[in-house]
C-alpha cells in the first residue's frame, strides 16, 4: 500500500520505482506488492527455496475493513431508473406530452421530448417502504437490505466510454478496472483461484470486450479472469485430452528435476524459484477451480432460491450461485454481466422498452434476490458488497417519434448497493420530477468507486499506482469522497 | 430546470438592489459595512463552511482548482480560472456563474444545485462586495516551495538538461579486462567497491545471449557449431556482424520501438475498428532498423515525413506515428477528444524522444520537474493543425517503384490503342475508296466521311444545355444593356450574374430551362479552353428569337426569328481562325419580341458527319469482305473498351498524418479542460532547456511546417536529450535495465543514472557515429561488460544484490514474442516471411466470446501464416493475443518503456494445457523423429540441444528417456505420444525460457 503522507502529492516510494522499471529487475511477482520491501524479499529468495510470492498474495488494507469481497452485478446497456427503482408519480400523466427537458444520449443533445410515462406500477415494500416497480417482485422483498442511490451521474452517455468509466473510472481507454485496483490493493484470499473474476452473458461480452476488465498499465496479473458457467471454467485450466492428473504430476516431477538442477547453479535467481512454484500453484488450481464452481452438490432448495428451476432464470441464477461459492472461497472481486452483445441483447432499450426490460429484469430479479437472501442466511452478506447498476440510466422521454424506447442518460440514474456494511433501507439523492437529472446529493461514478474501496478498508485517495509521472488512482488524481450516508 | 430560468430572472433585481447597496455603501460605509459583516457572520460564513471548505479551504494540499475560499484574499485571488469574485463587476463574478449551474462546465457545489434561497444569499453577499469579518476564516497557508519545479540556474543545470560532454573513464587496476572504453566506466566503480567483475561467459552462453538480444530467436545447432569451431580472435565479432545483418534484427528491435509508440491496429472503444494499413508503419519500423537508418532521420520521418525536402512513400508511412493512439469514434465531447488525442501525441513524443514527462503538465505545472503548464501547450502547438482522427486517416502515395510501374502500364495501353486505331483508320480509308467506286449505294457526300474516327467521342468546346453533366454549363449573363464592347474578351463582366444554360421561359418548345429569362434582351458570355486548333467548327443553337454569336469578339453567326429545336450549323472558316489556343470567349446576344423565349448555344469542333460505322455495317461485308469487316468491329470494340478502362492508380494507401491547412494556435487550458481556455500560445520548446523560440517558416503550403521545426530540433545533435535517451534504451535492452532505469523519464520522478559518465560517453559516441544504432549495438556487445557471465558471487551479492554496479550480467526471461517464436523455431515450423498485413493466430473460442461480436472478434490465417513471427500478429486493443498477453505483452494504450515480467500460475496453465503448446509439442516431436531417427536417446538429445544450445548432460538424457518409458508403461501412451509429452515438458523448462 502506499502509505506516504498526503502532503507529498506526487512523491513515491522506492517500491514504486521498481514497478516502473518493469522488466528491469527481477520479476514483479516478487517485488511490488509485498508489505516487506523488495530488497528483503530478494535476500530471502536467494536461498532458492522461497515459495512463489504471488502478486495476488494477501495484503493489509489501510484500515479496518467492513467488507472483504465485492459482487458487481453489471446491468449492461443501462436500465431505466424511472421504470425500476426511482418512482416518479408525476411522470405517468405526462405520457405522450412533449415537454422541455435537457437530454443527452446516443441521439445527441435535445431540449425537448415526448414523455414516455413509466411502464410499470410501483409498490411499497419492506419496513422502509421503498417504492419498487413491478419489474422486481422478488427484489422488492429485499429493500430493507438495500441502499439506493438515485442521484448517480457519469461523464458519458455513450456505451463505449461510459462502460470504461463505470469499470475504470475514466472515459479514456487504458486504465485498470476496479477489480484490478481491488486485487492490487488487497490481493486474493485464495491463491488457488483468480482474485478478479468476470462472468459474461451467454450472448457475448459487452462492447470493448476485455477492456472492461483490463489491468491497463498494471501487470496482467491483475486483469479479470473470465469464468465460464459451463465447460472448463477458466481458459486452459483442463489438461489436454489424454493427460490424466497422475500423468501430469509425473510430467511436472520431471520438469522439476530439470529446473532444480538448473536453479541449483543459479541460487540467487528468485525468478527461477518463482516459476517452479507457479507450476505447483497451477496444478492445485486445476483441482480447486472446478470444485469452486461446481454447483451440482448444492441442495435443491438453494437452486430454487436462485431460480435454477426455471428456464429463464437458470443462466443468471447459476452465475449468482457460483458467485456465492467464489465469495465463500475468498475470491475478491466478481463481476457478473446481465446482457451482452448489442441492442436488445442487453438493457439498451432504444426500441420497445416494455419488451426489453421485462425480459432482462425477469431473467435477473429472482436470482439476485436469491443471492442476497442466501448470502444473508449464511452471514456472508455482512462482508460482501453487492453493487447493481449499468453504465448509465435512461431518459424520461422517447428516443423516436413512435414507441417507448428511451435513449441513454448519464445526467441522472440509479444504482444500488447492499451488504458489506452498507446500511439497508436507505435512499441517497434525488433526481428531478422527471427523473432526468440528479439534483440532490449528486454522486459521480467516482463516489461510488470510493465507497466500494472504503468499505474494503482502502482509502480511495491513497490507493495509488505510479505511472506516467503521476500517482494514478481509481478515483483520479483529484480524488473523491465515498458516499457518506453509506459508509 | 425551471429553477435555472427563475434564477436568471431574479438576477437583474438583485443587481438593482446591489446598485442601491453599493450607493448606500458609499454613503455610509460604516453602517452598511456593519450590516454586511453581520450578514456575513450570520448567513454567509456558516454556509461557506458547510458547502465549500471541504474542497476549497480545509486542506491546502487538496485544494480543488487551487481556489481558497476561507479568506477574502483567497476569493479575490481566485484559482485556476481567475478570481472567484470580481469587485468591479460583482454581478458577473465567476462564483455566481458556478452556483447558478450555468452550463455543464460551471456547476458548484458538485453534489447538486443549491436551493434558491441559498443562491440568493450568496448573490446578495457578492453584490455587496463580499464583506468579511476580520479574524474569521483562515489565510491560505504559504504553499511549500518546491524549488525543483522552478526554472532557475539550479534546475537548468540538472544533469539531463545540460549538453552532454565527452567524458573519459577513470583508471582501473585490471587493465586486461578493458576491451573498449565502456569497460573502464563499468570496472572502475566495481573495483572501488572492492569487487571483481564476473568471469567471462562461455561461448555457448554468449551465442545464445547475443542471438536472442539481436534477433529474438535461438541460434540453430549449426550456428552454434560454426561459432564453436571458429577459434579465430574475431569469431565473436563476426558473429555480431552476421546477426546485425539478419533481417530478423529489425523484427526484434522494431518491436521495442513499437512498444514505445503504443503501436496497435485498432482504435479501441465500442467498435474497436481497424486502423487501415497500420501494418505499413510496423514494416517501416522494421525496415528502418534493418537498414540502420540514422536515428535522427528515423525521428524526422515519423514527426514530419510529409514536410521534408524529399518526401517519399516511406516518409509518409512514417507519419502513421500520429495515428497510432486510441480514438473514440463516438466521443462524448468532441473538443475534449481532440485534446485527448493530441495529449497522446504530446505525452508519447516527449517521453519516447526526450525522456520528459511533459504530459504531467496538461492540467497544471509539473509537480516535480521544471515543466510549466504553458510548456505543455507550447509543445502541443506543434501538432495543433493535425487533422482529427477518423476511421481511415489514409492517403494514397506513390513511391518510385509504383510510379514506374504505372507509367509502364499506361505506355503499353497507349501503344495498344494506337495500334488499334491505326488498323481502324486504314480500314476506313480503304472502305472510303471502295465506296467511291460504288457511290450509287449510299446517299452521302464523301466530304462528310472523315478518315478520322476519334472525333466521335470528343467533347464539345462549349457544351449546350443538353449536356448531361451536372450542373449545366455556366454562363455570365445580364439583361441590362452592357454597352459597346460587351462581346470582347477584355470586357469586365464581373457585375454580371451567373447562371446555368439554357436561358428562357418554361414551355418553350425543345428547351431545357435552367435559368429564367423574361426580359427583352439577354447578353451571355462564357470562357472556354482550346487545346488543339480544330479544322472546322459547328454551332449548335436553339434560339427564340434573334441571336448573334461572337467568338473572341468576332461575329461568327447571326440567326433570325425562332426555331423550336436545337439545330447544328457549320461555321465559316473565319470562325475557325478566330480561335486561339488556350482561353477563348464565346458571347451571345438574344432579343425577343413576344411569346415564349429561349437561347442556348454550344460549340463543337466536329462538323456534322455521317456515322461511318453505320455505313460499314451496311456495306462492309459487300465491299470489304466479311472477315475484314468483322475484324474492324472487333478492333473498334477493343479500342472502345481500352479507352473506357481506367488504369488503377497503383499508389499505396497509407495511414498518415494530415493537416487542416489552417494555421491555428492552442490556448492554455485551465485544469486541462478544453472549455476553459486561457492565453493563446505559440509553438515552443520546454522552457527549462533554454532554447530560443522556434521560427516557423512563413511559407504557405499544405501543412504548417511546424512539425518539421520540432523534428529538426529533436533530431539534432544540439538537443540535450534525444541521443541520451535513445542510447539509454539501447543499453537497457542489452543489459536488462537502463543506466537510467526509468528510461522514458529522465526527470526527478525518474531514477537517477547509476553510471552517468558512461551514458555521456556513449551519447557522444552515438552522435559521432552519425546516429547509427548498429554501430552502438556492436560497441556495447563487444565490451567485456556484455560478455560477463551471470553467475552468482556471494560477496558481490551481499554488497550489491540488485547489481547496480553491473558486476555480472543480468539473467532475463524471454519476452512474450521470444517465447512464442522460439517454440515455433525449435519445432521447425516458424515461417520467417516478413512484412505485409497482420496475421491471426488460432485462438480459443472462449477468448473470442469475450467480445460483443464474437464472430467478428478475430480473423483467420492459414496454418503456415499463423506460424509467422509474433511481431506480425494483429494488434487489437480490445482483444490482445492471449498467449502474448499472458506473458506480459505491452499494453497498447500508452507508451511502454519497459515491460513487466510477471510469474503467475495462469502462465503455467497456458504452457501445459493450451492447444497451441500441445500442437507445437506434436510438431516438435515430428521434427525429432525426422532428424534424429527412431531412438529415443537420439531424439531427446536433439530436443534438449535445440532448447538449450548446449549438449545435454548424460543424466538429463537418461532422465528424459526414462520419462518417455514411464509414459508408455504407466500411462499406456504410445511411443509417439510419449515423445510428444516429453517435448511439452521441454518447452516448459526454465532453461528454455531464461537467458544466462
Amino acid at each position: 500500500m502506499n502509505n506516504k503522507p498526503r502532503s507529498q502529492f506526487c512523491g513515491r516510494t522506492r517500491r514504486e520505482f521498481l514497478w516502473e522499471m518493469g522488466a528491469g529487475f527481477g520479476s514483479v511477482a516478487l517485488s511490488g506488492m509485498l508489505e516487506s520491501d523488495f530488497f528483503t524479499s530478494q535476500a530471502v529468495a536467494a536461498d532458492g527455496l522461497t515459495p512463489l510470492v504471488n502478486p495476488l498474495s494477501i495484503k493489509k488494507p489501510h484500515f479496518q475493513p467492513k467488507a472483504k469481497n465485492v459482487i458487481f452485478l453489471f446491468m449492461y446497456g443501462g436500465p431505466s431508473q424511472v421504470d425500476t427503482f426511482d418512482y416518479k408519480p408525476k411522470l405517468y400523466p405526462l405520457d405522450g406530452k412533449t415537454i422541455k427537458v435537457k437530454t443527452f444520449g446516443r441521439g445527441g443533445r435535445k431540449n425537448q421530448g415526448r414523455v414516455v410515462g413509466p411502464k410499470w406500477q410501483f409498490k411499497r415494500y419492506g419496513k422502509c417502504g421503498k417504492m419498487v416497480s413491478d419489474l422486481f417482485p422478488h427484489l422488492g422483498q429485499c429493500v430493507d437490505d438495500i441502499a439506493f442511490i438515485h442521484s448517480m451521474y457519469a461523464d458519458s452517455p455513450i456505451h463505449g466510454s461510459a462502460m470504461l468509466m463505470m469499470n475504470s473510472g475514466r472515459i479514456l481507454s487504458g486504465n485498470p478496472c476496479i477489480g484490478s485496483w481491488v486485487t492490487y490493493g488487497l490481493g486474493s484470499e485464495n491463491e488457488n483461484l483468480p482474485g478478479f473474476v468476470v462472468m459474461l452473458d451467454h450472448k457475448g461480452g459487452p462492447i470493448s470486450g476485455a477492456k472492461n476488465w483490463t489491468s491497463g498499465y498494471m501487470p496482467a496479473a491483475y486483469q479479470g479472469v473470465q469464468l465460464r458457467p459451463s465447460g472448463t471454467p477458466i481458459l486452459d485450466l483442463a489438461p489436454p485430452p489424454g493427460m490424466s492428473r497422475e500423468m501430469q504430476r509425473r510430467l511436472l516431477d520431471r520438469l522439476n528435476q530439470f529446473n532444480a538442477e538448473h536453479g541449483a547453479a543459479r541460487p540467487s535467481s528468485s525468478d527461477l524459484a518463482a516459476r517452479i512454484a507457479s507450476y505447483e500453484l497451477a496444478y492445485k488450481m486445476q483441482m480447486h477451480a472446478p470444485e469452486a464452481v461446481d454447483i451440482s452438490k448444492e441442495p435443491e432448495s438453494i437452486k430454487e432460491l436462485y431460480g435454477l428451476n426455471q428456464k429463464r432464470t437458470f443462466d443468471f441464477g447459476k452465475k449468482c450461485l457460483m458467485a456465492r461459492r467464489l465469495v465463500e472461497r475468498g475470491v475478491r472481486f466478481i463481476q457478473i454481466y446481465s446482457g451482452g452483445g448489442h441492442n436488445d441483447d442487453n438493457w439498451d432499450a432504444h426500441g420497445d422498452l416494455v419488451k426489453n426490460h421485462t425480459f432482462h429484469a425477469g431473467n435477473t430479479d429472482k436470482p439476485i434476490a436469491g443471492l442476497l437472501n442466501d448470502l444473508k442466511q449464511r452471514g456472508l452478506l455482512d462482508e460482501t458488497i453487492i453493487v447493481w447498476g449499468g453504465e448509465f440510466g435512461r431518459q424520461p422521454t422517447a428516443e423516436y417519434k413512435k414507441g417507448t424506447g428511451r435513449d441513454h442518460n448519464s445526467y441522472g440514474f440509479t444504482m444500488w448497493m447492499a451488504g458489506g456494511g452498507i446500511p439497508g433501507g436507505v435512499t441517497v439523492g434525488k433526481t428531478d420530477e422527471l427523473g432526468a437529472h440528479a439534483i440532490e446529493d449528486r454522486m459521480h461514478v467516482k463516489n461510488l468507486h470510493a465507497t466500494i474501496l472504503t468499505q474494503l478498508g482502502l482509502d480511495p485517495n491513497r490507493l495509488s499506482f505510479f505511472f506516467n509521472g503521476l500517482d494514478q488512482r481509481l478515483v483520479g488524481v483529484e480524488g473523491a469522497e465515498p458516499i457518506r450516508q453509506l459508509v | 430546470m425551471t429553477s435555472l430560468w427563475v434564477s436568471f430572472f431574479l438576477l437583474p433585481s438583485f443587481f438593482l438592489q446591489a446598485e442601491t447597496n453599493q450607493r448606500n455603501l458609499a454613503a455610509d460605509a460604516s453602517k452598511t459595512g456593519k450590516d454586511g459583516i453581520e450578514f456575513f457572520d450570520k448567513e454567509v460564513f456558516p454556509f461557506l463552511q458547510r458547502n465549500c471548505f471541504k474542497c476549497h479551504g480545509n486542506d491546502p494540499h487538496k485544494l480543488r482548482g487551487h481556489l481558497w475560499l476561507k479568506s477574502r484574499e483567497g476569493i479575490l485571488k481566485g484559482g485556476d480560472v481567475g478570481p472567484a469574485v470580481d469587485l468591479k463587476d460583482p454581478a458577473n463574478s465567476y462564483i455566481l456563474k458556478m452556483i447558478n449551474y450555468t452550463d455543464d462546465e460551471h456547476q458548484m457545489p458538485p453534489k447538486g444545485k443549491l436551493p434558491q434561497e441559498k443562491i440568493d444569499i450568496l448573490t446578495k453577499w457578492v453584490l455587496m462586495g463580499i464583506p468579511w469579518s476580520p479574524g474569521t476564516g483562515e489565510a491560505r497557508p504559504e504553499s511549500e516551495k518546491v524549488a525543483t519545479t522552478e526554472i532557475n540556474e539550479h534546475t537548468r543545470n540538472y544533469w539531463a538538461y545540460r549538453k552532454p560532454v565527452r567524458t573519459s573513464p577513470s583508471k582501473v587496476k585490471d587493465t586486461q579486462w578493458i576491451t573498449n572504453p565502456i569497460d573502464g566506466f563499468i570496472l572502475s566503480p566495481i573495483e572501488m567497491a572492492g569487487l571483481a567483475p564476473a568471469p567471462m561467459a562461455d561461448k555457448i552462453t554468449l551465442i545464445r545471449r547475443a542471438t536472442y538480444d539481436l534477433i529474438g530467436l535461438p541460434p540453430t545447432p549449426e550456428e552454434v557449431d560454426i561459432f564453436l569451431a571458429d577459434t579465430s580472435p574475431d569469431a565473436y565479432e563476426k558473429l555480431l556482424d552476421s546477426l546485425l545483418n539478419r533481417p530478423q534484427y529489425g523484427e526484434k528491435w522494431g518491436r521495442h520501438w513499437l512498444d514505445l509508440v503504443r503501436y496497435a491496429e485498432t482504435n479501441g472503444y465500442e467498435r474497436d475498428s481497424t486502423k487501415p494499413f497500420a501494418w505499413r508503419y510496423r514494416d517501416y519500423v522494421i525496415d528502418s532498423f534493418n537498414n540502420d537508418k540514422p536515428f535522427d532521420r528515423f525521428i524526422k520521418e515519423q514527426l514530419a515525413g510529409d514536410e521534408l525536402d524529399e518526401v517519399t512513400a516511406e516518409t509518409i508511412i512514417a507519419t502513421g506515428y500520429y495515428r497510432l493512439g486510441i480514438w473514440d469514434d463516438e466521443p462524448v465531447d468532441r473538443k475534449l477528444q481532440k485534446y485527448d488525442v493530441l495529449d497522446g501525441v504530446v505525452t508519447t513524443t516527449a517521453q519516447v524522444m526526450l525522456g520528459m514527462s511533459i504530459g504531467c503538465a496538461r492540467c497544471h505545472n509539473h509537480k516535480k520537474d521544471p515543466i510549466l503548464q504553458k510548456d505543455y501547450y507550447r509543445f502541443l502547438a506543434f501538432f495543433h493543425d493535425v487533422t482529427d482522427m477518423n476511421k481511415k486517416n489514409t492517403i494514397v502515395v506513390k513511391d518510385a517503384v509504383a510510379k514506374k510501374k504505372q507509367e509502364a502500364i499506361l505506355k503499353a495501353k497507349k501503344a495498344k490503342e494506337e495500334k488499334l486505331y491505326e488498323q481502324i483508320r486504314r480500314f476506313q480509308k480503304d472502305f472510303r475508296l471502295a465506296l467511291e467506286d460504288n457511290l450509287e449505294l449510299v446517299d452521302v457526300k464523301l466530304s462528310d466521311l472523315s478518315d478520322d474516327d476519334d472525333e466521335e467521342e470528343s467533347k464539345p468546346l462549349v457544351a449546350d444545355a443538353r449536356h448531361k453533366g451536372k450542373p449545366g454549363p455556366m454562363w455570365s449573363y445580364t439583361s441590362k444593356n452592357p454597352g459597346r464592347d460587351w462581346m470582347k474578351p477584355g470586357f469586365n463582366d464581373k457585375s454580371w450574374k451567373k447562371g446555368q444554360a439554357g436561358f428562357g421561359s418554361r414551355g418553350t418548345p425543345g428547351s431545357i430551362v435552367r435559368t429564367n429569362w423574361h426580359t427583352r434582351d439577354i447578353w451571355l458570355r462564357r470562357a472556354f479552353i482550346v487545346t488543339k486548333l480544330p479544322g472546322s467548327l459547328a454551332l449548335d443553337i436553339h434560339h427564340d428569337e434573334d441571336a448573334e454569336v461572337y467568338i473572341n469578339g468576332k461575329l461568327v453567326s447571326r440567326h433570325r426569328a425562332y426555331i423550336s429545336a436545337y439545330k447544328r450549323f457549320n461555321l465559316k472558316t473565319e470562325a475557325v481562325t478566330a480561335l486561339t489556343l488556350g482561353k477563348n470567349l464565346i458571347s451571345v446576344h438574344c432579343r425577343q419580341t413576344g411569346g415564349v423565349q429561349y437561347i442556348d448555344v454550344g460549340l463543337s469542333d466536329s462538323p456534322a458527319r455521317v456515322d461511318i460505322a453505320e455505313l460499314v455495317k451496311k456495306h462492309g461485308p459487300e465491299l470489304m469482305g466479311a472477315s475484314k469487316t468483322k475484324n474492324y468491329f472487333s478492333w473498334k470494340s477493343e479500342l472502345d473498351k481500352s479507352l473506357k478502362a481506367k488504369v488503377k492508380s497503383d499508389g499505396l494507401t497509407v495511414m498518415a498524418v494530415k493537416e487542416t491547412g489552417r494555421r491555428t494556435s492552442p490556448h492554455v487550458l485551465h485544469r486541462g479542460n478544453p472549455h476553459l481556455e486561457g492565453e493563446k500560445v505559440e509553438p515552443g520548446f520546454p522552457s527549462v532547456l533554454g532554447y530560443p523560440d522556434p521560427v516557423i517558416p512563413d511559407k504557405p503550403g499544405p501543412t504548417s511546417g511546424k512539425r518539421r521545426v520540432l523534428a529538426e530540433w529533436i533530431a539534432s545533435k544540439e538537443n540535450k536529450l534525444t541521443a541520451r535517451v535513445m542510447m539509454n534504451r539501447i543499453w537497457q535492452h542489452h543489459f536488462g535495465r537502463g543506466i537510467v532505469s526509468t528510461s522514458s523519464d529522465f526527470g526527478l520522478f525518474g531514477v537517477q543514472p547509476t553510471h552517468p559518465e558512461l551514458l555521456e560517453w556513449m551519447t557522444m559516441e552515438f552522435m559521432d557515429n552519425e546516429w547509427s544504432l548498429k554501430k552502438m549495438h556492436k560497441l556495447l556487445m563487444m565490451s567485456s561488460a556484455y560478455r560477463m557471465s551471470s553467475k552468482d558471487n556471494p560477496v558481490a551479492l551481499q554488497k550489491d544484490p540488485r547489481n547496480q554496479l553491473f558486476w555480472r550480467f543480468n539473467m532475463r526471461r524471454l519476452t512474450a514474442e521470444e517465447i512464442r517464436d522460439s517454440i515455433l523455431a525449435i519445432g521447425g515450423s516458424l515461417n520467417t516471411k516478413m512484412g505485409g498485413p497482420s496475421i491471426y493466430t488460432d485462438i480459443p473460442m472462449e477468448v473470442k466470446h469475450t467480445a460483443s461480436r464474437p464472430g467478428a472478434a478475430w480473423g483467420r490465417s492459414s496454418k503456415n501464416e499463423a506460424a509467422r513471427r509474433s511481431v506480425y500478429i494483429f494488434v487489437k486493443r480490445s482483444l490482445h493475443e492471449p498467449f502474448l498477453r499472458t506473458f506480459d505483452l505491452a499494453d497498447t494504450d500508452q507508451s511502454c518503456a519497459a515491460r513487466f515480467t510477471t510469474t503467475v500460475p495462469t502462465q503455467a496453465l497456458t504452457m501445459l494445457n493450451s492447444k497451441f503448446l500441445n500442437d507445437q509439442a506434436a510438431i516438435f516431436a515430428g521434427r525429432l523423429k525426422k532428424e534424429a531417427g527412431d531412438r529415443p536417446e537420439d531424439q531427446v538429445k536433439l530436443a534438449l540441444r535445440l532448447a538449450f544450445q548446449r549438449p545435454p548432460k548424460e543424466n538429463e538424457v537418461k532422465r528424459s528417456v526414462e520419462m518417455i518409458q514411464e509414459f508408455q508403461k504407466t500411462d499406456a501412451k504410445t511411443l509417439e505420444e510419449s515423445l510428444k509429452y516429453f517435448c511439452l515438458m521441454t518447452l516448459n523448462l526454465n532453461e528454455f525460457v531464461f537467458l544466462d
